[in-house]
């Protein structure tokens, strides 16, 4: 293990010029030079990356000077310097987060070997009749559809630093208040979908206020009553469809069949309506977060709540509505399980979400297009995970065990992206 | 009467996993570590007390391998705070969904799931089991409600009185200035986070062998969530959530003996009860915000050396 020393270089004084930019260009510094050239350059933050050309040719010199000492140390005691790095190269970022994705999946899949799946098989699985068979394909953007407004809804409340991790509470909600529009049939037939669809989204809204409120005026840690909230709405659930709404005619726990005309109609064979709502929903959202001023304001509350404040940005007000969207959001993704999934109000039809939206925003980095496109990608996991446990008998579990894999592969990843580490020579090596 | 004796005499069989849980988590966050994993050590422990006491039957081994496998788990976690300076939250909301997916998976592929194990009984503590009613209800219990209190003294000792604990409460307090003092951040956090694990993976096993004696997938039922929200009740005070810990024991206690003595409720609701005092415990501190808090100043803040100044 290499082990990680913080930059002590005495000779590394704050405001010193770089040593190495002194260095005329194109003279390899000596090895003895070498390492105090590195420290300073680091210790006067001047080593970003493209910033001076003529330093940072001579500093990639000065680093190869000592690469090529420090190959003669034996790797298990060679020591590293850790330096933050002050922006890195998008086409760096996106390499460092490709090998970190590639990292989770090779675990993962070393996992589903050792649970007793044929390594040939994994590949068929996971992507070839998950993504190139049309009707498995098909089977994934409908799960896509709830994925994304999870993800949206995630997203949103992340952006106002806002741990919402009551999504699937909000979900639970969202879906109970559809199946009531349904059960009591409030409204005219053609209205039926919209009034679902809007109570969904108040219900979820509504779920999403008390945490928001306890944060903004007690503050009160949101990561535990949001968590506590999915608690309770999950024994409501559970107390509905064991209870009053339990479906009369088959005795199961769940509630009547939707008609017809209360579920999400096809656009075209195979192609459910639920796509393109999200897909609508994701727009609305983009606009929200990259365009509306709500937005820029949002990105303030983000960067810093204490400025955002002192520079008049209403922050309270906008943690409150990005929070408040975000249960909306929820509460539709409840919906759409309800009116496009199942056709019905289920036991546990929310298992996963919770996480998933977690893992969506972590992912695409709270951007809203970004998260649509990973949504999709984990609604293949969804699909995948479903298809192993009917043909392997491997535990829907293991979707969350895969999903926090990669999740811990990403965030460490960022360590790299956020930090240089150089090999030290000369002292301690 | 029955009732109210046999509900006292249960309540710390309910008590101890969150007692336990939270002096781990306080163990752990007064060095400035924000613990969000507690639920998944938890799950970990208990899977483990199971497996090792289908293996070897004896309850002392099966609490110390649950130990120790949480021990192992957190140092995925320390990894991640302590070295990569991740997010604590994400870090620990990882950790969480990590080990519910590789507790539930390895229950199910080892075959561990719904095997019923032989657990252990109470263990009366000789003539003081005899005293009249409190003989019943205070030492009437098993090994772990015993030894609850003396780990209870030993680790407030260790954090209010001994030199190590009070290096750690400075590296909770303010990493900046013990660094500067010349402690060693990362190692006295990678302790404080290996010890309070293992202390959650007990309160886990405690689950698992003592109370309900099978593994049932994503058994602990949010128990962890509780113990960190009964933390911060406590602000940091292991006596004050040892306090916690009894007042939910009770609480869970209490349904079965209201089902047996044939009350109705909706059972539902009944369910539901931790979950809402939890969340009325949080907002009653909040409201209250008096009295002594030993709330870490440095907490859910990555010790960043290079960023001083």
């Amino acid at each position: 293990m290499p082990e990680l020393v913080p930059d002590m270089n005495p000779l590394a004084l704050p405001g010193a010029p770089p040593s190495a930019a002194a260095t005329p260009p194109g003279t390899v510094p000596s090895p003895d030079v070498g390492p105090s050239g590195v420290a300073d350059a680091g210790a006067t933050g001047g080593a970003d990356e493209g910033a001076n050309g003529v330093a940072s040719a001579v500093t990639n010199e000065a680093t190869s000077g000592v690469a090529r000492t420090a190959r003669r140390v034996p790797l298990a005691s060679r020591r590293f310097t850790v330096e933050i790095r002050q922006q890195l190269a998008w086409h760096w970022q996106a390499l460092i987060l490709a090998i970190a994705i590639l990292a989770g999946m090779a675990i993962s899949a070393a996992i589903l070997i050792a649970a007793g799946i044929a390594p040939k098989d994994l590949l068929n699985e996971f992507v070839m009749q998950t993504f190139f068979d049309k009707q498995n394909f098909e089977a994934v953007l409908f799960q896509a559809a709830p994925m994304i407004m999870i993800g949206l809804g995630a997203s949103i409340a992340f952006r106002a630093r806002f741990w919402n991790l009551g999504l699937e509470g909000q979900m639970i909600f969202g879906a109970i208040a559809a199946t009531a529009i349904s059960l009591y049939e409030i409204g005219p037939e053609t209205t039926r979908l919209p009034l679902m669809f809007a109570a969904a989204a108040s219900a979820g809204l509504l779920w999403a206020l008390g945490p928001a409120l306890l944060k903004l005026r007690l503050s009160v840690n949101e990561i535990i009553s949001t968590l506590m909230l999915n608690y309770l709405a999950s024994n409501f659930l559970l107390h509905l469809v064991y209870g009053a709404w339990k479906d009369t005619k088959d005795n199961f726990p769940h509630s009547p069949q939707f008609r017809a005309f209360e579920r999400l109609p096809d656009v075209f064979a195979g192609l459910s309506s639920a796509i393109p709502l999200a897909l609508f929903v994701a727009l609305l959202a983009w606009w929200f977060v990259d365009i509306s001023r709500a937005g820029l304001y949002l990105r303030f509350v983000n960067a810093n709540p204490r400025m955002a404040d002192a520079v008049g940005v209403p922050v309270r007000k906008m943690t409150l509505t990005a929070v408040l969207v975000s249960g909306a959001l929820a509460g539709v993704a409840g919906f759409v399980v309800a009116a496009g999934q199942e056709g019905r109000l289920t036991q546990s039809f929310y298992t996963g979400y919770g996480f998933s939206g977690i893992l969506i925003a972590f992912l695409a980095r709270n951007n809203p297009l970004a998260a649509s496109v990973v949504a999709i990608l984990i609604a293949g996991l969804f699909v995948t995970g479903r298809s192993l446990q009917v043909f392997y008998q491997i535990p829907f579990s293991m979707v969350q065990l895969i999903q926090a894999i990669i999740v811990i592969c990403v965030a460490c990843s960022d360590f790299f992206i956020r930090h240089r580490l150089r090999p030290v020579v000369g002292r301690g090596a | 009467m029955d009732v109210l004796l046999n509900w006292l005499a249960n309540s710390p069989d309910f008590a101890v996993p969150y007692a336990l849980a939270a002096l781990g988590l306080i163990l752990t966050e007064r060095s400035g570590v924000l613990s969000l994993g507690a639920e998944g050590y938890m799950l970990i422990g208990a899977l483990v007390g199971v497996g090792a006491q289908l293996a070897f039957g004896a309850a002392g081994i099966s609490l110390f391998l649950a130990m120790l496998a949480a021990a192992v788990v957190s140092l995925l976690f320390a990894l991640m705070v302590i070295t990569l300076r991740v997010n604590q939250v994400i870090a620990g909301l990882a950790i969480v969904f990590f080990c519910q997916g590789l507790s539930s998976l390895l229950g199910t592929l080892l075959n561990w799931t719904n095997q019923a194990i032989i657990g252990t009984g109470a263990v009366p503590l000789g003539a003081l089991a005899d005293i009249p009613l409190f003989g019943h209800i205070l030492f009437h219990q098993n090994i772990v409600v015993y030894l609850t209190v003396p780990v209870f003294i030993l680790v407030t000792l260790f954090i209010n009185r001994s030199t190590t604990g009070l290096r750690l409460r400075a590296v909770g307090e303010n990493p900046q200035a013990a660094d500067a003092a010349g402690l060693s951040v990362g190692w006295y956090r990678l302790g404080a986070i290996v010890a309070g694990a293992a202390l959650v993976g007990l309160s886990g096993a405690y689950l698992s062998v003592y109370s309900t004696k099978l593994w049932v997938a994503g058994m602990t039922g949010g128990r962890g969530w509780i113990a960190v929200g009964l933390v911060i009740f406590a602000r940091w005070s292991p006596w004050r959530a040892l306090a916690g810990a009894l007042l939910f024991g009770c609480i869970e206690a209490l349904i079965p003996q209201l089902a047996a003595a044939g009350v109705k409720l909706p059972q539902y609701f009944v369910l539901m009860t931790p979950y809402a005092v939890t969340l009325g415990v949080m907002v009653w501190v909040a409201l209250a915000k008096s009295g002594a808090d030993n709330e870490p100043g440095a907490l859910g803040q990555p010790f960043v050396r290079e960023e001083r100044g």
